[in-house]
């Protein structure tokens, strides 16, 4: 079942599977440039307050996602880092 | 001359590479896009090359129009018959971020027979956690050198100038790698991999950071601590500067009791007693508090909070149509409009760097820091209250800085929403360097610096205004009588334009010449206080602008008047360039100075009716 990177809290994994259709090409590129390629697992860091951008793990780096671009990244959740 | 390219990802370490190589100064800071300009500097080991650092990019695929110019001037680069040799920067510790761009520098660099080296920085934190890194390898797969070197330490930099004379010496890039017509999407497939293969194994800063920032980006905690460090930062600028504005005070006056008697002639003694020592000196008196402002804000930058601020940020910003990334621009225009402008050009989304220029003018700046002291000290009483935590002007200094604040967020949700669809918009994606300690001496030298530039840019302006001043002040009645002298002729002439606010001909005259730089201001009134007062000693200001009898009301429309005004000719200059818009600096000056006249009108009447 696949929901999207967005709807990870602090401390679960997700499995990249795809990049929704509406997320603008250039971004999509982007994102893989920094590591969220399809198959790479990402872990969420934190959820801080004010419902502010997540933080997200991905390969050794951290990076910080807000709802526009996470809730277009598509993820099986893998459970519990 | 010869010439070599320092390239490399946001945050990679090169602007430090850059200076322990040239031995130059160049901004560096713990936050991803501080490196903004192309920055060229002569080798110290070399002198007749030069070392040419752009700004950091993720990629040489631009997603915007300001990337895209950045990558133009990279291409324009190899083009030009002196660049030899280009050092392209690795971040070790995430390597899966710094290899795709590497390979497409290393493509590049073939297609146009450019020697490239990669330099592997940050090895210092793999030998701290003992972790390995098989770099021979990796060159071997990339085919270019790969030298490993810690920016922070020094470590390494002779094998890099090795290769750069080599570099110097070959003029030619090594045998081909093979990848000239690899496509992007191939190449990222190839970094990946590379970067599973020869990436460090293990969390590295990851665990530490985790721990820091469950405490800074903690969902309830997060925003406490934000606002805990943001009051710090006001208190800090009253408690670490008073005894050093102190003790600059009384070294101006004692200045003044001896060498104001030294001058023969009274003219030339109420020159410098009123124009010197009671103007300039009185804006002397403020610059510990620049020095201590840029210091904590270096401190925020270095440590590697500014980001997670930026994240905090986010959110509320975003209702006022701005990013998380306006944060840094807006938090160093309390500092000074000018380098804020400039910090603004990283925030990738062309619409929000718009929205974040129209915001840095109301950020509270340092120029105003001396104003609002003043006004402060004059009315509001400098006592404690908890039991000493909680000092009441350093409460008053925080009220008319979130003041200032949020005229800027009230204009950027206005404006956001009317002119919406007119500008191009990115979502936001930030990277979080990894907490460290503040490297201290670059730190203290750059607030010494914005400090000397503070006094050498507005000290220049000031003392040509106070000499004005003071001329047309103390002729034709030499001094006897400031409102019958030809600034009073003047000044009565204005007043009632500033009578609304309660305010006499002598302030009006400081609003007046204080639209050249705020700073202004406080040397005005210095000198027409200095005139006024026959007294041999140089009294605090503040207790020159009790005894003159302005009320509270008219003291809290001054600060209005000052917290919105755009008063500095050289924000307006820099604010044009910067947004390449001819008008747009003109039309903030008329609407903000419109609007601060009206609201400080408003102030008066209702402090006034209270």
């Amino acid at each position: 079942m696949s929901s999207s990177l967005w709807s990870l809290t602090a401390g679960t994994q997700g499995q990249i599977q795809d990049f929704d259709p509406e997320l603008a090409d250039n971004y999509r590129v982007r994102l893989m440039e920094l590591g969220f390629h399809p198959g790479e697992v990402v872990t969420c860091l934190q959820t801080p307050a004010f419902g502010s951008p997540k933080v997200f793990r991905v390969a050794n780096s951290i990076f910080s996602l807000d709802d526009e671009v996470a809730s277009h990244i598509l993820i099986t959740p893998v459970g519990s880092a | 001359m010869k010439k070599i390219i320092l390239i490399g990802s946001p945050n990679s370490g090169k602007s430090l590479l850059f200076n322990r190589l040239t031995g130059l100064h160049q901004r560096v800071a713990n936050y991803p896009g501080i490196t903004v300009d192309v920055a060229s500097g002569a080798l110290a080991a070399l002198p007749e090359v030069v070392l040419v650092d752009f700004p950091g990019t993720y990629s040489l695929h631009a997603i915007s129009g300001e990337e895209q110019v950045a990558v133009n001037y990279f291409s324009e680069a190899l083009d030009d018959p002196d660049v030899v040799q280009v050092l392209c920067l690795i971040d070790v510790t995430r390597l899966e971020k710094s290899l795709y761009f590497t390979l497409q520098v290393i493509r590049e660099c073939e297609r146009h027979g450019k020697h490239a080296v990669v330099i592997a920085n940050m090895m210092d934190v793999l030998e701290k956690h003992k972790i390995s890194m098989d770099l021979e390898g990796l060159a071997a797969e990339v085919q270019a050198p790969v030298v490993p070197v810690s920016a922070r330490s020094g470590k390494g930099l002779d094998a890099v100038l090795e290769q750069i004379k080599y570099g110097i010496a070959s003029g030619k890039g090594p045998a081909s790698c093979g990848i000239v017509d690899v496509p992007d999407a191939i190449l990222r497939g190839t970094a990946h991999k590379l970067a599973h293969k020869y990436g460090p194994k293990g969390d590295l800063l990851i665990k530490s950071q985790a721990r820091l920032d469950s405490f800074f980006l903690h969902t309830a905690f997060g925003g406490i601590v934000f606002f805990g460090i943001m009051y710090l930062m006001f208190q800090s600028i009253f408690t670490w500067a008073a005894p050093v504005m102190d003790a600059i005070e009384s070294l101006v006056a004692w200045a003044a009791s001896i060498v104001v008697p030294l001058v023969p002639t009274q003219i030339a003694k109420d020159f410098l007693q009123d124009a010197i020592f009671g103007g300039v000196g009185a804006f002397l008196v403020f610059v510990p508090q620049i020095f201590v402002l840029t210091f904590v804000i270096g401190i925020l930058e270095d440590s590697g909070y500014m980001a997670r601020a930026a994240l905090i940020c986010h959110k509320p910003l975003r209702m006022f149509g701005l990013t998380g990334k306006s944060f840094i621009p807006m938090l160093s225009g309390v500092a000074c409009a000018i380098p804020a402008i400039y910090a603004a050009r990283s925030i990738d989304s062309p619409k929000k760097r718009l929205l974040t220029y129209i915001a840095i003018p109301l950020m509270p700046c340092s120029a105003r820091l001396p104003v609002y002291t003043l006004l402060i000290a004059a009315f509001i009483p400098a006592t404690t209250i908890f039991g000493g935590l909680v000092g009441l002007q350093g409460v008053a200094m925080f009220g008319v800085y979130f003041f200032g604040m949020m005229c800027g967020l009230i204009a950027t949700s206005v404006l956001s929403r009317v002119r919406a669809e007119q500008y191009e918009d990115l979502p936001f994606v930030l990277e979080m360097p990894p907490y460290r300690l503040p490297a201290w001496q670059p730190l203290i030298r750059n607030s010494w610096n914005r400090s000397k530039h503070f006094v050498t840019k507005a000290g220049v302006i000031i003392l040509t205004v106070t000499i004005v001043i003071w001329v047309f002040g103390y002729f034709p009645t030499m001094g006897q009588d400031l409102g019958a002298s030809w600034l009073g002729q003047f000044g009565k002439l204005v007043e009632p334009v500033f009578a609304p606010l309660g305010l006499d001909w002598r302030y009006g005259v400081a609003i007046m010449t204080s639209f050249l730089a705020r700073e202004v201001f406080v040397g005005t009134l210095g000198t027409m206080f200095g005139i006024e007062n026959s007294d041999d000693n140089v009294l605090p200001l503040a207790e020159q602008i009790q005894a003159s009898g302005m009320s509270v009301a008219s003291g809290v429309a001054l600060l209005v008047f000052f917290a919105i005004a755009l008063m500095c000719v050289s924000t307006m200059a820099i604010l044009g360039k910067e947004s390449r818009s001819k008008t747009l600096a003109l039309k903030l000056f008329l609407v903000y100075g419109l609007s601060a006249y009206v609201m400080a009108i408003l102030a008066y009447n209702l402090v006034g009716f209270f």
